[in-house]
């Protein structure tokens, strides 16, 4: 993100012209963590990086091609997930300050508690400044900061982000925490889920570290282990992990990086190309679904599997992996695998025999051999 | 009993069939007569079944009776109970373990809006106003209530006033609880969630805490976060008394006037 500055004026003047273009009359949409999230958790997709960084509105765009995303979060588990939170939150932290005491040692003395959310809104992010930098010089300081606003700058927009509760430790070390109303049952997760808490929490670890790093502190100074409170078993009662987020930051700092170098996604594009719907003044597309689609499928996806809980789009490029049979339709593991077959159709005639091995496909042609022979023996 | 209640029953369905006779053959006056009459019995019969449900040991038997008191009376006796500022949904577990149980979370949204409106229409005509606990930085903290009449001091919050005010609000608990001869379970429950988050409180793992320990391990804790609250309310309950009108002292500040004094 520090690209922005070395590069001339006029040269950033003209990508930022060329995203306008890109997106057309429509405003920029801006990012939340969870949309900050998702972008780390399909980094090699250029479509995704090119779409976001020009804040196209990805979910309309992906309704009038025809193809809506599946997902989205029920007013039933928004309604369970902020019960959940202001459990944990209830009495000044009461529930995390015991979580915490035993997760990270926290002395009896230290109980401080600032809700950041006594100011206005409008003077929240200023106030979130105040009070970590407070707590990065002194030593005695509070220990929760409540409703904090964190700001990152993605692509030239700042976008705000609001962590549910930042920790501080005597240590001098800040921790995020995270609160998510899935079950831990028997000490065990549903790996997805805290694989996404992971990457927003990894967004605010960034943006916080961002933040120390202006006010002139050693960023290394927040932590890159985030607090990650859920219920426990079936009852109510909150239980909290330490989660090292190190790899989610080093692929969202990747990908943040990729967006402010966006001119090299957009060099290869065809001049005139936008994904604009070109709305009337009543917000309604006027463009053909058909051109809007064309107009998609120029700039290369990589779908997996996961993008379909992450990515609005996920529908469009999953029909656009089916009637090529790309192989990624299978997993990023069994893709990988299948590293030098080009196609689905090209390793099933491979397994079957039917084709005959390229240069270099000898290996992965007797695996797919042995495995459709295991196949016929199971289903004779 | 239940005796009059199925001959209610037949009534009913008698009156149905002739009311459907009546329809059939368009007598619409017959009809209206007959449907006055039909609705009398179904009320008959409404009451005839709470009636005999109240005899045994039904449900509405045991339901609290519905308190007269307003909203802000409830809400003064609860923190009267607590001795500590308190928010919203502290006052209504309270309300609900000992009190009348009728107060609930929505009521009390507008409740400050109110007060303060009324303070500022007619200054210190009421005994007492439900007002708001006031930040370092002199403005209203989001969600805490007060009571007007306890000195500055007690209703000015620092960094550290919640887990005070949590602790004392705990023992405020257990002291009532030791002086009830018949503790009501929600308050024990109540008691026991909040000993699960002082520590030495719980020594019974999940069951209900025993009163007098809760109070010991509460004070130990207090002991050693009280010197240093008691000082920062100080400062605060003193730059309160110095820079805000009377109005401003029970409601606090608008955020932006206070810019100045604040960190």
């Amino acid at each position: 993100m520090g690209g922005r500055q070395e590069r001339p004026d006029g040269d950033w003047a003209r990508t930022a012209n060329r995203l306008e273009e890109l997106r057309g009359p429509a405003p920029a949409r801006p990012h939340d963590a969870r949309a900050i999230a998702a972008l780390a958790a399909n980094p090699g997709c250029a479509r995704r990086a090119l779409l976001d960084a020009a804040g196209v509105d990805k979910d309309t765009a992906a309704r009038h091609v025809g193809f809506p995303a599946p997902f989205g979060q029920s007013q039933f588990a928004i309604t369970r997930g902020n019960a959940f939170e202001t459990l944990v939150k209830e009495n000044g932290c009461a529930e995390l300050l015991r979580l915490l005491r035993g997760l990270l040692g926290l002395p009896i003395e230290q109980v401080g508690y600032q809700d950041v959310e006594n100011v206005g809104a409008h003077l929240r992010a200023s106030h979130t400044r105040a009070l970590i930098d407070r707590a990065a010089r002194e030593t005695e300081t509070a220990v929760f900061y409540d409703h904090p606003l964190l700001s990152l700058r993605i692509a030239g927009h700042t976008s705000y982000l609001e962590p549910d509760v930042v920790a501080f430790q005597l240590g001098g070390r800040f921790h995020v925490v995270e609160i998510k109303s899935f079950a831990v049952i028997d000490g065990q997760a549903e790996p997805d889920k805290v694989a996404a808490a992971a990457r927003q929490a990894a967004v605010y670890v960034l943006a916080l570290r961002t933040l120390m790093e202006e006010l002139g502190h050693d960023p290394e100074r927040v932590s890159h282990d985030v607090v990650l409170v859920c219920p426990e078993n079936f009852a109510n009662r909150p239980v909290a992990t330490l989660v090292d987020v190190r790899r989610q930051l080093a692929v969202l700092r990747r990908q943040l990086a990729r967006m402010t170098r966006v001119d090299r996604l957009l060099e290869g594009l065809p001049p005139g190309l936008t994904f604009s719907l070109d709305p009337d003044p009543d917000g309604v597309p006027t463009r053909s679904a058909e051109e809007v689609a064309q107009a998609l499928r120029q700039v290369p996806a990589r779908y997996a599997p996961d993008c379909l809980s992450t990515c609005d789009l996920c529908m469009f490029c999953r029909d656009e992996a089916r009637a090529c049979g790309s192989t990624d339709l299978l997993g990023r593991q069994v893709r990988d695998q299948l590293g030098g077959v080009s196609g689905m159709e090209e390793a099933l005639g491979l397994a079957e025999g039917v084709r005959e091995p390229g240069e270099g496909q000898e290996e992965i042609a007797h695996l797919l051999r042995q495995a459709e022979r295991l196949r016929r023996e199971c289903v004779a | 009993m239940s005796e009059s209640l199925d001959a209610l029953e037949r009534r009913i369905a008698e009156l149905r069939a002739e009311v459907r006779r009546a329809v059939k053959a368009r007598d619409t006056a017959l009809a209206r007569h007959l449907r006055a009459d039909l609705r009398r019995a179904e009320r008959a019969w409404d009451e005839a079944v709470v009636a005999d449900g109240a005899d045994g040991d039904g449900p509405a038997a045991r339901e609290p009776a519905a308190t007269l008191m307003p909203v802000r009376e409830q809400v003064h006796q609860a923190l009267l109970l607590l001795g500590v500022p308190a928010a919203a949904r502290l006052i209504v577990a309270v309300n609900g373990a000992f009190f009348s149980g009728a107060l609930r979370g929505p009521q009390l949204s507008s409740l400050r809006r109110d007060e303060e409106r009324s303070f500022r229409g007619a200054p210190y005509t009421r005994p007492y106003y439900l007002c708001a606990a006031l930040t370092d930085r002199l403005s209203p903290a989001r969600g805490l209530f007060a009571d007007s009449t306890w000195p500055l001091r007690a209703r000015v919050v620092g960094p550290l006033s919640p887990r005070v005010d949590f602790l004392s609000a705990a023992v405020r608990i257990a002291e009532h609880l030791t002086r009830l001869a018949d503790p009501p379970p929600g308050a024990v429950r109540l008691l026991s969630r909040m000993a699960q988050n002082i520590p030495g409180a719980a020594e019974t793992g999940f069951g209900p805490a025993d009163p007098a320990t809760v109070i010991a391990a509460a004070r130990a804790e207090l002991e050693v976060h009280l010197p240093a609250d008691t000082a920062q309310r100080a400062e605060v309950a003193a730059r309160a008394g110095e820079q805000l009108t009377d109005a401003e002292r029970l409601f606090g500040a608008a955020a932006l006037t206070t810019l100045r004094g604040a960190c």
